[in-house]
């Protein structure tokens, strides 16, 4: 056997120890049910949530505005990077505000957009923008500003000009800066959907998991936590399919031979 | 094929090179040859285009469609295919893709990349990818090629090999060479004028040496001919004490 598949033996093997201790633990009263239900109470609230269809309309929500988010906030921040990294003016007037977004937790603006956007779906939208277009930002701006000038020599001695080097060096180089962003967009645009759904929202899972703690109903918000783990997770594989389709000339085996 | 008269180049305020002359007849190989440093990369640079002289000027004959520049780095774009790396210039010069492609077929196979096309650059080999790099070029057709001490990174045995398959090529095709190389051996070998340049900066050529060896050059039998050995010791002498002499003026 691998390494690789004895690392993945032992990894399941301790995670179900853990989960019949814990169930063992909570069933012999060793843990207080109230604060940490057992996991096959978390599973039926599971199971309930959508046997009854109470999930879907939260997470219609919560999909939609990551969705929307990460799509805008990706289109914003490649905009901005490239105008960024092109235009000086531009770069003046956008890197103090970008570097001061970075450095704060800018899921504190959520209770700003609830009051400028309401509590339907726009404030969900306008905070995983922010989150997403300020990381895709960074990545176009340094991917721009990083490029490797080699491969601007190459391409000017091979004759070509400024719309050559655009189209073969520069958004090459940059799409590879912001697929490798792209699964930490994908968190951060969940994050953002969940957190201004936690702050006002009428429905949406982050709205779900307010109501869970407000209700001090911990199964409910155990079950809330382990699907939107689920849920970024599976969103995580799907960037890194789109990442492994369009960077396949990074991913491809590699197959050296002597001269 | 060109002529380099009364050049000067710099970066912000230090002057790198000055009053740099020298010439390069059609199918003649010439090398530059000096200490590190000593801004023989420059000159490739200002030659190329790439770098714009802060007095002199540079006379191509045939523009700078007529120039290949190989440099040290194979410097391959890594997302694209050695067919589209090779097929690039020849795009850029309004080939259509299919017509470009085939032809860079061809390139590849002619350096002995036949069924390589396809690869990308890292999942070739250091050789092969100076042969993408070499074909790239050679697909423009280029009068005179500048080469920027090409083979360096690559083992001796390969480099041995690629180094004359360049030179047999150069001679069959009458292209004309500036190459830069710190190697004063490989020089001697290949060149028909080498210019020693002085350890800058500003950094000059202070002599030339025509190397009297006929030509087809085999790299191996090169290093027999009499005149191999006494013109490099000579090399040798007069490159030491040009870095004598500027570490005796920084000791100063």
């Amino acid at each position: 056997m691998s390494y690789l598949k004895k690392a993945a033996v032992r990894r399941a093997v301790a995670l179900i120890a853990l989960v019949l201790l814990w169930e063992g633990l909570s069933r012999a009263g060793v843990i207080n049910p109230f604060y940490a239900p057992p996991p096959s109470e978390v599973l039926r609230v599971v199971i309930t949530l959508f046997v009854e269809r109470t999930i879907f309309t939260h997470l219609e929500a919560t999909f939609f505005a990551s969705l929307v988010g990460l799509g805008v906030g990706l289109a914003l921040g490649v905009v901005l990077g490239f105008a960024a990294a092109l235009i000086p003016w531009v770069a003046d007037v956008l890197e103090p505000i970008m570097l001061l977004l970075n450095a704060i937790p800018r899921v504190i603006l959520a209770p700003l957009f609830v009051i400028w956007l309401g509590i339907e779906m726009p404030s969900k939208i306008a905070l995983a923008v922010v989150l997403v277009a300020v990381l895709i930002f960074f990545a176009v701006y340094n991917g721009i500003k990083d490029v490797n000038q080699l491969l601007v020599d190459r391409v000017r001695t091979l004759g070509g000009g400024r719309r050559v080097l655009l189209r073969e060096v520069y958004i090459p180089s940059v799409t590879a800066w912001v697929l490798g962003s792209l699964k930490v967009a994908v968190g951060f645009a969940f994050t953002g959907a969940c957190v201004g759904e936690f702050v006002a929202a009428t429905r949406g899972l982050g709205y779900l998991l307010q109501f869970a703690q407000s209700t001090y109903n911990a199964a409910l918000t155990m079950a809330l936590i382990f699907l939107i783990m689920a849920f970024v997770l599976l969103l995580f594989f799907c960037a890194e399919a789109v990442e492994r389709r369009l960077l396949r000339w990074r991913y491809r085996g590699s197959g050296a031979r002597a001269a | 094929m060109l002529r380099v008269i009364d050049l000067a180049v710099g970066y912000n305020h230090e002057p790198v090179i000055e009053k740099i002359n020298l010439e390069v007849g059609a199918g003649s190989f010439v090398s530059l040859v000096g200490p590190s440093g000593s801004g023989k990369t420059s000159i490739l640079r200002a030659v190329s285009g790439l770098l714009a002289p802060r007095a002199g000027r540079v006379e191509l004959e045939g523009g700078s469609g007529s120039l290949g520049f190989l440099f040290q780095d194979d410097a391959l774009l890594p997302w694209r295919s050695a067919r589209e790396n090779v097929a690039l210039g020849l795009r850029i010069r309004k080939y259509s893709r299919p017509a470009a492609e085939s032809e860079a077929d061809g390139w590849l196979r002619r350096l002995g990349l036949g069924g390589f096309g396809g690869r990308f650059p890292h999942e070739l080999s250091g050789g092969q990818r100076k042969r993408v790099a070499i074909a790239q070029i050679l697909a423009l057709k280029p009068k005179l090629l500048l080469m920027d001490e090409p083979f360096a990174s690559l083992d001796a045995i390969v480099r041995t090999r690629i180094t004359q398959e360049l030179l047999d090529w150069v001679e069959r095709e009458h292209l004309s060479v500036l190459l830069v190389t710190h190697d004063l051996e490989e020089a001697l070998t290949v060149s028909d004028r080498i210019y020693l340049l002085s350890e800058g900066p500003p950094a000059r050529v202070i002599r030339s040496y025509d190397v009297p060896i006929p030509r087809p050059r085999d790299i191996f039998s090169s290093r027999k001919h009499a005149d191999f050995n006494p013109l490099l010791e000579r090399l040798w002498r007069d490159m030491s004490a040009a870095m004598n002499l500027s570490e005796a003026a920084a000791a100063r």
